[in-house]
């Protein structure tokens, strides 16, 4: 059985979801917020990251919103923590493979798809792309399992599964809002009645937040180069202005 | 205030919402060109009612106030004195035109003309009538006694007042109404494509199975169905045609383009549930859990 020590590195409000549910598992947890993103403190139950201690047992590099970000998060780890380590990485907004064309040591990195919110669920994503190694897959499936939750394993491609659908249904909800097809309460109702949703896409959204919508939108469209995944200049103002989108049309 | 209901076409749609509506004390005639359609018509409605009873959601003597309030003819002339029509014919325009434009000219000025269509421009079929103003779209879902949604969809001419009387007909037949522009797919049928389209793309790309995406679609999601499960359910068929329909209306958009593997599934005649094959395998086994393709 693996140790239970953990480093979380990376953005709110994933730091924070992840962070509490390692503290709840009896995880000692070392955790750093980036610095663009630090709205909150070191979340309750873990310590702070320091650099010259290398103890841990895995890594988890959540940034998602800034690509530069994250690869000097993940630049730095694979130069201070031991190569058997392996490194878990949020690959919502790019692929393994390209975060691996970075590493020193690529064999020990897997993708996860940690998005604010699923975690709230039975379910996380791992992402294995030819690059991975089996023993970061199996060392990532038993981290989960110790966290009680259930692994999917998907192949690499940018947005995952259900990041992916979620946030093309918030997107497309956004070109309908500024076409002022309907009120987004009315939107999320219809959703929910008329198909059975358990949220409407507007709900999502806030709890989401529009930044990370965007986020996904804009790696579907840079990985894809398809107009398919353009994001709704709806979408686009609420993230810069930090906006409800239920408060952007009219 | 409407006091009496006309409803043309006997079928799913039809018969379903001649039944909330006499359950909601309205006086409804519902007329169907074909005779055994409208005999399977009443005996569905009164089965339908009969469950509600047992399951204690209506009274018997309700039921049977119900029952009688809905008269059954071959004629559409016997729709004349209605106050509001709602059509839930077959889904094609020159014959939604044709029967729109019958209806104009034999009904009361007041009168309203709804349609139920699903994929059709309101302003459109308004267009076939002197009375556009007075045209709404209604639009419920299947099944009609159950689904508690309806789209009320406001044609470029449709008046407010037009629009507010149909949703407050929908309140009335218990259903939550919400009100809507005449754009393709309205709602729930637009915003609904990338939860098919991306499903299907996924799928494609061989980024996880069918089984797979509709595993975490429903433990990460918290989606009762998964996309594929889904598709299978309203027909695979019935899916592509909408979407194609959406795709086409909004000229080509790259959003709503469909995936060839429904095209293909549909010239196979793997069409879901209904063909006992789609996405998964339904035949022998019953309906759950489904057995994924390989
Ligand atoms: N089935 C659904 O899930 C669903 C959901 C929402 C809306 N709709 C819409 O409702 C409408 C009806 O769909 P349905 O599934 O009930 O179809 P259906 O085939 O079950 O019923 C249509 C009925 O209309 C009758 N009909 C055809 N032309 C007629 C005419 N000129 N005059 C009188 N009767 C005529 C047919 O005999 C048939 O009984 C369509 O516009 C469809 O798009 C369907």
């Amino acid at each position: 059985m693996m140790e239970k020590h953990i480093w979380i590195l990376g953005d709110s409000p994933l730091v924070e979801e992840y962070t509490a549910l390692f503290v709840q598992h009896e995880f000692e947890t070392r955790v750093r917020i980036n610095p663009e993103g630090a709205v909150s403190r070191v979340p309750l139950g873990a310590r702070q990251f320091v650099e010259s201690e290398q103890i841990t047992s895995a890594v988890l590099e959540l940034t998602a919103l800034s690509q530069e970000t994250k690869r000097k998060n993940l630049v730095l780890l694979d130069d201070i923590v031991p190569f058997h380590i392996p490194i878990l990485s949020a690959s919502v907004t790019a692929t393994v493979a390209e975060q691996a064309s970075w590493l020193k040591y690529p064999s020990r990195l897997i993708g996860i798809g940690a998005f604010p919110t699923l975690l709230d669920s039975g379910t996380i994503e791992l992402v294995q792309s030819p690059t991975t190694g089996n023993p970061a897959r199996v060392a990532a499936e038993q981290l989960v399992a110790m966290l009680e939750m259930h692994v999917a394993l998907v192949e690499d491609s940018v947005g995952l599964v259900m990041p992916r659908i979620l946030c093309s249904l918030i997107n497309e909800a956004c070109f309908a809002l500024a076409e002022q097809l309907a009120e987004p309460e009315d939107i999320d109702t219809a959703m929910k009645l008329g198909t059975n949703y358990p949220c409407g896409p507007f709900e999502w959204a806030e709890r989401i937040g529009a930044k990370h919508v965007l986020a996904v939108m804009k790696a579907l469209h840079r990985f894809y180069e398809e107009d398919r995944y353009r994001s709704a200049p709806l979408l686009q103002m609420a993230a810069l202005r930090n906006m409800s989108l239920r408060k952007m049309n009219g | 205030m409407i006091k009496s209901i006309g409803i043309v076409g006997a079928g799913t749609m039809g018969s379903g919402i001649a039944e909330v509506a006499a359950l909601a004390g309205i006086a409804t005639v519902l007329t169907d060109t074909s005779e055994p359609t409208l005999t399977a018509a009443r005996e569905r409605i009164a089965q339908s009612i009969k469950r509600a009873v047992g399951k204690k959601r209506v009274s018997a003597s309700e039921a049977e106030e119900a029952n009688a309030r809905i008269t059954l003819t071959p004629s559409l002339a016997d729709l004349t004195a209605c106050d509001l029509v709602v059509e839930a014919i077959i889904e094609d325009e020159q014959v939604k035109r044709d029967l729109f434009r019958q209806l104009d000219r034999m009904l009361a000025p007041h009168a309203i003309l709804g349609s139920n269509t699903s994929s059709l421009s309101i302003t459109a079929l308004a267009s076939a009538t002197q009375r556009p103003d007075k045209v709404v779209g209604i639009h419920f879902f299947n099944p009609v006694p159950l689904m508690k949604l309806v789209e009320v969809v406001q044609g470029r001419h449709t008046s407010n007042d037009t629009a507010l009387e149909a949703f407050e007909l929908a309140q009335r037949l218990g259903k939550t109404a919400v009100l809507c522009k005449d754009t393709p797919g309205f709602i729930v049928n637009r915003i609904a494509r990338p939860f098919y389209g991306e499903a299907l793309r996924l799928l494609g790309e061989g980024v996880a199975s069918a089984e797979q995406i509709d595993y975490i679609v429903k433990t990460e999601g918290g989606f009762k169905m998964g996309p594929f499960e889904l598709m299978d359910l309203i027909g695979i068929d019935v899916n592509y045609a909408v979407t194609k329909s959406v795709y086409e209306q909004f000229a080509h958009e790259p959003r709503f383009r469909p995936h060839a593997i429904q095209k293909q599934m549909v010239d196979a005649g793997t069409l879901g549930r209904k063909a006992g094959r789609g996405f998964f395998d339904y035949a022998g086994a019953g309906p759950n859990p489904p057995k994924a393709q390989s």
